[in-house]
């Protein structure tokens, strides 16, 4: 039987806080960069709005919160509407609380202080798919190939 | 102003599409730039979660939300816990006057990705204008 490695992180992306500011930008970049296919997100407001392929996900694989402040909405939500949560995380812990509650930021308002909060967030998330579903092996690299002439890659 | 007559402005956390980012800056350019004075944030993971806290915030308060995708959740999740919708904004409407443009990712947006979110930060400027004068649009 195949196994299907995929772990879901589910970020608070919290409006109102520099917290769910990084908790999002850290969980994209885990997707798009660190763990590209062995991780998804989940969107947490679709939850409560009808995402029945969200709650399936949620009870069937696991996953990981990361929330930006101390009352860990993501968390607490997932686990009430959804299932069990893998490991659950807080910007706060990782950063302190001073930098979780600092008012939200724009992409126009990113700065060097911010890529290094987001770094470090996003370096904590790989590590804790890292823990649950292993390191990516050599042999999960793909290689790509040249064609040859004439043939076209899909 | 008092704090119970600020509108409360709640964005989709957007995790998966391009249009999710850009209502989120949309509404972060309203609350810091067009309408500081005159707007409030939500965070709608706190709403997903339907304290009793963020229930009493937003009981009866005129709130404007902004959905990247035909799934609404801002909009439904605002409902929810009682708040009053004044303008349930898409923001793929947004994209009518933009055809073409190559908005970015769900991650980062390009410039023309930047420039849609200021024309939606625009019209939800607008609504809030509107909503102040005693419109009771949505509700």
């Amino acid at each position: 039987m195949l196994e299907v490695k995929k772990v879901g992180i589910i970020s608070c992306s919290g409006e109102e806080f520099a917290g769910g500011c990084l908790s999002r930008i850290a969980s994209r970049r885990v997707l798009e960069s660190s763990r590209p296919g062995r991780t998804v997100t989940i969107c947490l407001p679709l939850f409560l709005a009808g995402g029945e392929e969200e709650r399936y996900f949620t009870q069937n694989f696991p996953t990981i919160t990361i929330d930006g402040c101390e009352k860990r909405c993501a968390f607490r939500a997932t686990e009430r509407l959804s299932g069990k949560v893998t490991k659950a995380m807080t910007v706060s812990e990782m950063l302190g609380q001073d930098v979780a509650i600092d008012a939200p930021f724009s992409q126009r308002q990113l700065n060097s202080e911010r890529e290094k909060q987001i770094e470090k967030v996003r370096i904590a998330l790989t590590e804790a798919v890292d823990e649950i579903i292993g390191k990516t092996s050599e042999e999960d690299v793909i290689t790509p190939l040249n064609p040859p002439p004439g043939m076209r890659l899909l | 102003m008092t704090k119970e007559n600020l509108v409360f402005l709640v964005p989709c956390s957007g995790m998966g599409k391009v249009h999710g980012l850009i209502g989120r800056e949309a509404v972060f350019k309203v609350v810091t730039e067009l309408r500081p004075k005159a707007t409030e944030l939500a965070c709608l993971a706190e709403i997903v979660t339907q304290d009793e806290e963020i229930q009493e915030r937003m009981n009866g308060r005129k709130a404007i939300t902004v959905d990247g995708c035909p799934q609404m959740c801002a909009e439904k999740n605002v409902r929810l816990v009682g708040g009053q919708i004044y303008a349930s904004l898409r923001v793929v409407d947004a994209f009518r006057n933009h055809r073409g443009v190559q908005a970015g990712s769900a991650t980062q947006l390009t410039d023309g990705g930047l420039l849609i979110a200021d024309d939606l930060a625009e019209t939800i400027a607008a609504k809030v204008d509107e909503a102040l004068q005693g419109g009771n649009q949505g509700a």
